[in-house]
């Protein structure tokens, strides 16, 4: 941690920086930390329950955030994958923020989690993390971890949805989504869902029901799930962020399965491989094209 | 109503299969169904077992029950330049609610005032009139919970028509309102008269939630309205990511946007949608122009609504300290500590 | 029945003030409301496109004229832009009379000075007919009344009217480069206008009404002219849903627009955060 804040230091005092983004203690477990103050780089932590995304937060229709100048943010490789996304797709430019890259053992579920790391409570996609520290990255700080503990196929569920008929999948997405109440939390916190005016937010014409009933929900999250299609990171944070417990990880996992079947694709921390939805290959699958 | 009346376990599994029973719609505390979900949250129950009495705070709040996500204000149907409009009833189906959380009937209360300001609400206070809430106090709290500080409690009646505390043996029954009265007339055999008190498992709670978070509304309100401009809102909103979901699972969070949605060329309905404020839509003018335009004027939207324009208004907090906000938000807000460095501010009379 | 249910009215006449402001006369379908329909300059209401949604607009013709009411708008977004694909016979919603009012009775004996610029003129044009149906009642009544050019004047068949009645006195402007050969009017902005004019704020009530960079020349200039800040009246627009004070959209500051607006004194805004 101490090599973190030297490091935070370092770059306001030479103002190759404005302001440090990157995680505090607060008062019940950790949260995202703006720091710009060198003295203020003592709060900067970095620990099992850093698990917020915080490429969130570099997206330019954030104007009050743009405002402070330019950034250094502490990145874990998913969250590295975020950014690499928002350089990919013209967002931010590379040398526009400073990347902190952290080496990383594994998070929590639930960013207010006391307890130590364990098989119990971590996320579970640290279980099946390949890689724990960032290639995109101007930095890269702390001690390599050993991967987190935990068992089990981390896509069983979406495995057992598959066997299920079309009906029993319809029955099951439309219990799923019942209690959704469209806050919308699950796009604002997605460092990838960053369109200024949303499609669920157009009116002329209404694309997507505003109003969270089965139908509205339907389209929501659909919708969503396939705009994600090959940009997802699979940071979970729209899982976390849900007040409603849903488990939206499994649509966009389900997508991602799709991409990287049909595709070969899988999202990494590279800015310069080309998106699958942005780009076209003479041998890309097209016998669906009728 | 001035008598407690005991009732048993075994008496209140009684009483919600007799409402069951009778066509009433029994909402209470239930286990969300299917594998994924582990939370609690307010749901519709058929028999005793579904329902949780001393679980977790559920994760959604009470209102939904008077105040539904979604809900039709009318339908029209268009035949060439002429339109027919068909109502929506504004007589709702008797609700019992049991084992309400105190901070969830207070906020219905509360609410009460804005739906009945001038124009009077007919579905709001429909569903209202046709609900009658037995809350329970509360066993368990945690370390977002600071109703104490809203000047409520673990054992507030506020909201409830009867207000249940937990003893050995079962509950102990305060009848508060006539509209309690009123079901106790119906099922008085599930209800004896108590003979003494027997010892509440409530004890200990109220000081846990004040150690929370220990403020005065009222110097609270006084900072908000001379600190329109200070730098705390600039610092705190910069991690806050404008999604909303504090105030989809407020108790007393009640803003709400109006959608026609047709259904075909000829016909559609009006409905109401929960909304809120910090989403960047919900101030925008047709013009373009946003008068809130950042995260920053948003966030201090919210906190100024609660904490004093609501309170100006209606005499009102616009908030009953459940904690939900706390505990949903993906990016650690916490009100908790906000309200604590405004308290502390006003106090020193300074900047926060 | 309730209280979002609007009542049903239909689209008797349409006139195209400006290429893009259009202004409907509504009636009401059901007699008995068009009886009992009564409302005071400056309220507003809550127009229905069915399919399309509600928009708000004050009611543009006076309260002194019974059996309809009419609306200004132009078309910027969903709602308006159904509005505009409407025909004459047509029917729409109306809810309302919603807000606040212009205090006239208490400007009875005194005189009116009505400042307006571009669309601005559509709620102060309900208070000037308000004024000039009962004309006997107010002393000195003027009018100034700007828009960027002369194609964006609205109204103007009326402003020709009232340019030619003796007991009016009107000033009109557009913006520089927005005149024609035979504009006879000053070319200037509105505020410039007003401070030319400098009219005496002696026993004078101002309301104001246009764009908010008009606004923000405007009123401080009329303090400027030593006009009392609670003499100096405008209606302020705010975005609204329900527009009775229950969906929490339209609050400012310590206000909710739809209820304690949306006519605010000068003195009454300088209260408010700059959040309109």
């Amino acid at each position: 941690m101490q090599e973190l804040r030297e490091l935070a230091r370092k770059l306001l005092q030479e103002k190759q920086v404005s302001a440090i983004l990157g995680y505090e203690h607060g008062r019940l477990g950790t949260r995202p930390a703006f720091v710009t103050d060198v003295a203020d780089c003592e709060r900067l932590v970095f620990d099992h329950r850093c698990v917020h995304n915080l490429a969130a937060y570099l997206s330019p229709r954030r104007t009050h955030i743009a405002a402070l100048g330019r950034l250094a943010v502490v990145v874990k490789s998913c969250d590295a994958r975020a950014v690499a996304g928002l350089i990919r797709e013209s967002q931010i430019k590379r040398e526009d923020v400073v990347l902190i890259g952290v080496r990383c053992g594994g998070v929590v579920r639930d960013a207010a989690d006391a307890r130590p790391l364990s098989a119990d409570n971590v996320a579970p996609r640290c279980v099946a993390c390949e890689k724990r520290e960032p290639t995109l990255a101007d930095h890269l700080v702390g001690e390599p971890k050993p991967a987190p503990a935990g068992s089990g196929s981390r896509d069983a569920r979406l495995s057992e949805i598959e066997a299920m008929s079309a009906g029993e999948r319809l029955a099951l997405w439309m219990q799923l989504l019942a209690p959704c109440t469209r806050c919308h939390a699950c796009r604002q916190v997605c460092p990838m869902c960053f369109c200024e005016r949303c499609i669920a937010e157009k009116t002329q014409p209404t694309w997507i029901e505003t109003s969270p009933h089965a139908r509205g929900n339907l389209a929501w999250h659909l919708t969503r799930a396939l705009h994600l299609a090959g940009r997802c990171v699979d940071c979970g944070e729209c899982e976390r962020a849900c007040p409603a417990q849903i488990p939206l990880g499994l649509l966009n996992r389900k997508v991602a399965r799709v991409v990287a079947d049909r595709y070969g694709y899988i999202v990494a921390d590279d800015p310069s491989t080309p998106t699958p939805i942005g780009t076209y290959q003479l041998d890309d699958a097209q016998e669906f094209i009728q | 109503m001035n008598t407690k009346r005991m009732l048993s376990r075994a008496n209140l599994d009684a009483l919600i299969r007799d409402l069951v029973a009778a066509g009433t719609v029994v909402v209470a505390p239930t286990h969300s169904s299917g594998q994924e979900r582990t939370g609690v949250t307010y749901g519709q129950v058929q028999s005793p077992d579904e329902v949780l009495l001393d679980g977790p705070q559920p994760i959604r709040p009470l209102k939904g029950v008077v105040f539904p996500p979604t809900e039709a204000l009318f339908r029209w149907r268009q035949e060439k330049s002429a339109v027919k409009i068909e109502e929506v009833p504004t007589g709702f189906k008797e609700t019992v609610v049991i084992g309400a959380r105190p901070c969830d009937a207070a906020g219905l209360e509360v609410v009460d005032c804005v739906m009945g300001w001038d124009f009077r609400d007919e579905l709001w206070f429909g569903r209202r009139q046709a609900t009658t809430v037995l809350a329970m106090a509360c066993t368990t709290c945690d370390e977002s919970c600071f109703c104490t500080a809203v000047g409520l409690s673990p054992t507030s009646t506020r909201g409830a028509d009867w207000f249940l505390t937990p003893v050995d043996g079962g509950f102990e029954v305060d009848v508060v309102t006539p509209k309690g009265e009123a079901i106790l007339d119906r099922y008085k055999a599930r209800c004896p008269e108590a003979g003494g008190a027997a010892p509440s498992r409530t004890a200990g709670l109220e000081q846990q939630v004040r150690a929370n978070l220990d403020v005065r509304p009222d110097r609270i309100r006084g900072w908000l309205e001379t600190h329109f401009d200070d730098p705390l809102w600039k610092r705190v909103a910069l991690r806050c990511h404008g999604c909303g979901a504090c105030a989809f699972v407020c108790p007393s969070c009640h803003c709400f946007d109006i959608v026609d949605e047709p259904d075909g060329a000829a016909s559609g309905t009006r409905r109401r949608n929960w909304d809120s404020c910090q989403t960047a839509l919900f101030t925008l003018h047709g013009s373009g122009h946003n008068p809130r335009k950042d995260q920053t004027a948003r966030f201090r939207q919210r906190i100024m609504h609660k904490f004093s324009i609501y309170p100006a208004r209606f005499g009102e907090v616009l908030c009953t300290g459940c904690g939900r906000c706390v505990r949903v938000c993906a990016a650690g807000m916490d009100l908790v500590s906000i309200l604590a460095e405004i308290d502390r501010a006003a106090q020193g009379g300074g900047e926060a | 029945m309730n209280l979002y249910q609007p009542h049903l009215v239909r689209v008797e006449e349409m006139v195209d003030e400006t290429i893009d402001t259009r202004t409907f006369k509504l009636s009401f379908e059901d007699a008995a409301v068009a009886e009992r329909f009564d409302f005071k300059a400056g309220q507003f209401g809550e127009y229905s496109v069915f399919g399309a949604g509600e928009c708000t607009f004050c009611i543009a013709s006076p309260p002194t004229r019974k059996g309809y009411i009419e609306a200004s708008f132009k078309a910027v977004g969903k709602a308006t832009r159904a509005m505009r694909r409407l025909n004459v016979g047509d029917t729409m919603g109306f809810r309302g009379p919603y807000g606040n009012y212009f205090p006239l009775d208490q400007m009875m004996g005194k005189n009116i000075l009505f400042i307006a610029g571009g669309i601005g003129l559509a709620p102060v044009r309900c208070v000037i007919w308000n004024t000039l149906d009962l004309r006997d009642r107010f002393r000195d009544v003027t009018i100034v009344y700007g828009a960027r050019s002369v194609a964006d004047l609205v109204y103007k068949r009326e402003l020709e009217e009232w340019a030619g009645r003796s007991d009016v006195i009107l000033h009109q402007c557009v913006d520089p480069g927005g005149e024609t050969p035979d504009w006879k009017g000053d070319i200037c902005f509105v505020p410039t206008l007003v401070e030319k004019l400098a009219p005496s704020p002696h026993d004078t009530y101002a309301i104001v009404c246009g764009p908010p960079i008009m606004i923000t020349f405007t009123l401080p200039l009329l303090e400027k002219l030593g006009f009392a800040s609670d003499h100096v009246y405008t209606t302020l627009e705010n975005r609204m849903k329900c527009g009775l004070g229950k969906c929490g959209r339209c609050n400012v500051g310590s206000v909710y627009v739809c209820k304690d607006g949306p006519v605010f004194t000068a003195a009454q805004l300088k209260t408010l955060p700059p959040e309109y």
